[in-house]
């Protein structure tokens, strides 16, 4: 199937919006605009507010304060079943008693649609999930995967303005959960519709969304492209959620260096760090383990110990001790080093970072 | 539903000989539990000359249906026809039954999926009226019954039956332990009202709750004898008529066991049918502890 430019896809705006639990305040003015088709993908720890954020989206929540819009249609206090959106819960949520075909077909019966009509667009809505055939099946003849596929079905069978998806891989095993993303982004992409996806997997956020936004504790952290979340992190907390990352403090010469003196860590910033994003004095930087190169001769940024070295399939990730006791950490596909080896290393891409690291362990 | 609840099949850390000592004592436990009915059924067929032999046989000699014949004649007897009692029975069977489950479910419903303030208390005060015997309430039922003006009618058995709170308690808690919020706003979503959601999502995935409440139900009820809001003989229930019967001292002993097979058997027939749904019920509402 083709990529189609789906009319119905509706674009949300969340506008100022608020939600208190009793006495916890889980969600505060959150301000995000989606576009339609876009794939978006609402990530942070547990308890940062994405599913309760996702729950206001779909109207099953009211929000406290502010307002949420699908495209300029004010739906703040229309209720879930008038907004004409899909939902995929996180333990799939299919009815054990019904078959698969009336499962898909729940919707559109509801929506008094002819039998043939209803017929002809449950066996569509599965063959775009991959499972034709299984109309006759109970939803317990099926695996976890299987399961979760015929949600989907069931989500964009009622053909959704908008389709909202809750953790739908947390309950799959590893490698499902990597062919099943795969198939959401595409079934998306090919229908043009406006996804909204929850997760607490940043290699998932990663891998599918045209935009990320990132929670924590209630709060809109940054929104952005999988690439300006990862390489360029609004503060501590992003880019300690999505990915690893090493932060080393130091300061910043007039002259553009970035030093550490104690861990004898030196490093010549490019000219479009220091036009933008940093100025003399202290500051810290974030530097992935991916971005670092084992380098001979004379022009390395800092040099250490390896003091541990895990094996992590084609990769290998090596703890580098510095001169100050500090450690870097640091990825490659080369696996020639061991514990006790002396390394000189270069970083290829440094990013000057601020806020500090969440209490909670983001 | 075990991976729903998380459960996990484990090897119990136990010896063949612990094994077989549980054994031994769940064995005696059964015959005692099978005994009494074994007696019941032997009874029903024994001549009446067999019935008085002491120490009583467990197992008749000499079966005979001579018991049941009589029986037969006596109802014909009867100036009011038999089958007008079994009508009654039936009756407040069927519709005390079907109202019990019907409002007990509905009632649960609202209590376990539409949260209302104040839905723990009312939750507990059910609870709570679980502990009341028949008898304390009798007073105030009688008085609430005469009222309504439903004295020696069947509606004061049926309808009262209808709020009976151990149907509510149980479809509540089986709903609360069986049904995934996730199940309901799924049908939500789609604009499923809410009678359509009790209908064909909440009542076909709580069969086991359900189908104990008839078996409760059912047992109670055909046991009844009209109590005391029923006089006319006509109204009397099938129980009546054949303790009426068996009243005619030793002469009538053989015909009085006959009867209690028959008002046994067929609450058996339906637990029978029925059980494996009850015993998971059971593990359910947490009553098997």
């Amino acid at each position: 199937m083709q990529p189609t430019s789906n009319v119905n896809a509706a674009g949300v705006v969340i506008d100022n919006v608020s939600k208190v639990f009793g006495r916890k305040r889980v969600l505060n003015s959150v301000d995000i605009a989606i576009e339609p088709q876009e794939f978006f993908t609402i990530i942070g720890p547990s308890g940062c507010g994405k599913t309760t954020l996702l729950r206001i989206i779909s109207g099953f929540y009211q929000p406290d304060g502010g307002r949420i819009f699908y495209d300029r249609r004010e739906v703040t206090n229309i209720p879930p079943w008038e907004r004409q959106i899909g939902f995929v819960f996180q333990n799939y949520a299919l009815w054990p008693n019904m078959t698969i075909f009336d499962n898909v077909a729940y919707g559109l019966r509801i929506r008094k649609k002819p039998a043939s009509y209803i017929r002809d667009r449950v066996k569509w809505a599965l063959g775009v999930v991959d499972l034709p055939g299984i109309e006759k099946h109970l939803p317990n003849q099926l695996s976890g995967g299987m399961q979760q596929r015929v949600a989907i079905a069931r989500a964009i069978v009622i053909d959704p303005e908008l389709l909202l998806l809750d953790e739908p891989l947390s309950n799959l095993d590893a490698k499902l959960r990597i062919s099943l993303r795969k198939q959401i982004r595409e079934i998306q992409s090919t229908l043009g519709i406006t996804a909204v996806y929850v997760t607490h997997d940043q290699e998932e956020a990663l891998e599918i969304s045209d935009r990320i936004a990132v929670m924590d504790k209630g709060d809109l952290q940054q929104v952005g492209t999988p690439e300006e979340v990862y390489e360029r992190p609004a503060n501590h907390l992003v880019a300690s959620f999505v990915g690893e990352a090493n932060f080393v403090e130091g300061r910043v010469t007039p002259e553009g260096w970035f030093e550490r003196p104690e861990a004898k860590l030196r490093v010549q910033l490019d000219e479009k760090i220091l036009a933008k994003e940093v100025s003399a004095g202290e500051t810290k930087m974030m530097i992935r383990p991916e971005t670092i190169r084992v380098v001979e001769g004379d022009n390395c940024h800092v040099g250490g110990t390896i003091t541990k070295r895990y094996y992590i399939g084609s990769l290998k990730r090596y703890v580098v001790r510095l001169a100050d006791n500090s450690e870097l950490v640091w990825e490659t596909f080369d696996d020639r080093f061991s514990e006790g080896d002396q390394v000189k290393l270069r970083f290829t891409a440094l990013c000057p970072i601020s806020g500090e690291e969440s209490n909670e362990g983001i | 539903m075990s991976s729903r609840l998380g459960i996990r099949k484990r090897r119990l850390a136990r010896s063949t000989g612990g094994d077989v000592v549980i054994m031994l004592f769940l064995l005696i436990g059964a015959l005692f539990m099978v005994i009494p009915m074994i007696l019941v059924i032997s009874n029903a067929f024994k001549p009446l000359s067999e019935l008085f032999l002491f120490p009583p046989r467990l197992i008749v000699r000499n079966p005979t249906l001579k018991n049941f014949h009589d029986l037969m004649v006596m109802m014909a007897q009867s100036w009011v026809p038999f089958g007008r009692y079994l009508l009654n029975s039936l009756v407040i069977v069927t519709f005390g039954t079907l109202g019990n489950v019907l409002f007990g479910s509905l009632a649960a419903y609202i209590v376990s999926i539409r949260k209302f303030p104040g839905s723990r208390i009312f939750m507990s005060m059910v609870v709570f009226s679980l502990m009341f015997s028949a008898e304390v309430t009798r007073i105030p039922n009688y008085v609430t019954i005469a009222f309504l003006g439903w004295i020696d009618s069947l509606k004061a058995i049926i309808i009262p039956r209808w709020s009976a709170p151990l149907g509510l308690y149980l479809v509540s808690r089986f709903i609360d332990g069986m049904i995934n919020r996730s199940l309901i706003e799924a049908a939500e979503i789609d604009g499923a009202s809410d009678l359509r959601i009790y209908w064909q999502i909440v009542m076909p995935n709580i069969k086991p709750a359900w189908l104990t409440m008839i078996i409760l139900s059912f047992q109670e009820l055909w046991r009844t004898q009209g109590g005391h809001y029923i006089y006319s003989e006509q109204l009397k229930t099938l129980p009546y008529a054949l303790s009426q019967i068996t009243q005619g001292g030793v002469a009538r002993q053989g015909v009085q066991h006959a009867v209690t097979l028959i008002m046994m058997i067929i609450p058996i027939i339906v637990f029978v049918i029925n059980q494996s749904k009850i015993v998971d019920t059971m593990g359910h509402s947490g009553m098997a502890n």
